[in-house]
């Protein structure tokens, strides 16, 4: 079917449609008021929001915390396939670019599940077919015998490649950290050639991403420094497009003084959002702390672009990302209240 | 040399003639101008009535707002030709 563009109308329409579902997403208040619930009461909660039909669909394959994360992820799913299905012309290219994420994340998931051993209904209960690969084609590669027919049977030919190049060494040292590194380079990677190659809307969404490549960049300093000294070196982990170069950021890593970690990353920061948070990681924090902060900063900042850029894919970007940041809540206070712990401590994990 | 040779009929007749493309431009740029404002905000009022019902009566409201600027070209057009 010939696509009709009219204007800014669809764009319009689109944009509008998110900031009506981003109001609807829970309020900070009612956080608070589910982190003083018990586990019965929040569950009822649950099933009375947004996630009634998902639960339903669910109440006979899962029970208890299980259904509430099951339901949660098939919302997202569902939710996030809804949204391809709404965007616009190139707005709609943009967005299954970037939930392309969820295809990487599945797919290590998955390998990681069969390396280990497990079985395929407990992969299965963690995958969020969010992205461009399915429920169908993910049911598909869990049947498969090995991790190689897994990769050979991607339908993503690029991902397929990477995959095959760090396979062995992954297999060797147990562990997928640098494949996974290696696969989300390719993906920022792709969403800069999409931002620039000249499409109506780029400039927003090329901003955004070097933001976000920013945060990611950020939050591995810390978590590195968090470590202490590495033993080994960690240039491959760094994301390329950023505001920072790899040099920049590996010296960061053995530099003694925050001050001068902060007064650096803040030389090439324009986000007051960002500068701000920047300013708060002087004193000596802990790394769930730190990522909270980067991440609130992150939201805040794509809050402030969609304002800026009311009807571009700014809105859409910023309610995939708070719906996410919606079910991961509601999924830690789930587990949470599961195990007993405090609602003080619960909330210190909260993105409100 | 034309106007030398215009006859007084001819001349009211022209002003007449001008009278009317003037009301016609009044009417037809206000509405042109209307379908611009109204083209963003009925794309917005349905998205948001989509997503929400409820909003359906405010929504109206907001689209037939920009209607008033073809009130301000009638009048206009009016108080040319008449």
């Amino acid at each position: 079917m010939t696509e009709v563009m009219s204007g800014p109308a669809p764009y319009i329409y689109v944009s509008t449609r998110m900031r009506v579902r981003k109001a609807k997403l829970i309020q900070r208040e009612e956080y608070l008021r589910m982190l003083n619930m018990g586990l019965p009461e929040f569950t009822r909660t649950i099933e009375e929001m947004e996630y009634k039909r998902e639960v339903d669909e669910l109440s006979a394959s899962f029970g208890g915390v299980d259904l509430i994360e099951n339901a949660l992820s098939w919302n997202l799913a569902k939710e996030y396939q809804r949204i391809i299905a709404l965007a616009p012309g190139e707005m709609k290219g943009f967005t299954r670019d970037y939930l392309h994420k969820w295809d990487i994340q599945n797919i290590l998931t998955i390998l990681r599940g069969k390396v280990q051993g497990l079985s395929e209904g407990k992969i299965r209960a963690v995958l969020v077919p969010a992205g461009e690969l399915d429920a169908t084609v993910l049911d598909r590669l869990l049947t498969e015998s090995s991790v190689e027919r897994i990769i050979e049977t991607l339908p993503q030919k690029q991902m397929a490649a990477i995959l095959s190049a760090g396979l062995s060494d992954a297999l060797e040292t147990h562990s997928f950290g640098k494949l996974e590194n290696e696969l989300y380079k390719y993906y920022y990677a792709t969403l800069i050639k999409a931002a620039r190659g000249g499409m109506k809307g780029g400039l927003p969404f090329f901003k955004y991403v070097v933001f976000e490549i920013d945060i990611k960049n950020i939050t591995n300093l810390f978590r590195i420094r968090a470590q202490g000294k590495p033993d080994v070196s960690t240039s491959d982990i760094w994301v390329e497009g950023g505001s920072y170069n790899a040099d920049e950021l590996e010296r960061l890593c053995s530099v003694a003084g925050l001050d001068e970690v902060v007064d650096t990353l803040k030389k090439k920061v324009k986000s007051p959002v960002l500068i701000e948070a920047l300013e708060s990681l002087r004193e000596k924090k802990p790394i769930y702390a730190i990522e909270g902060m980067l991440i609130t900063a992150q939201l805040n900042q794509m809050d402030n672009v969609s304002k800026r850029n009311p009807f571009s894919i700014s809105p859409l970007l910023v309610y995939l990302e708070r719906k996410k940041y919606e079910v991961a809540n509601l999924r830690a206070l789930a587990r949470g209240k599961e195990a007993g712990l405090a609602s003080e401590v619960l909330e210190k994990y909260l993105v409100m | 040399m034309a106007i030398e040779t215009m006859t007084v009929e001819a001349a009211q007749a022209m002003a007449v003639g001008y009278k009317a493309i003037g009301a016609g431009l009044a009417v037809g740029l206000a509405g042109v101008g209307t379908g611009m404002g109204e083209m963003g905000i009925g794309a917005a009022a349905v998205g948001a009535t989509a997503e929400d019902r409820d909003m359906f009566g405010l929504a109206l409201l907001f689209t037939v707002l920009p209607e008033t600027i073809v009130i301000f070209g009638l009048v206009i057009a009016l108080l040319l030709l008449f």
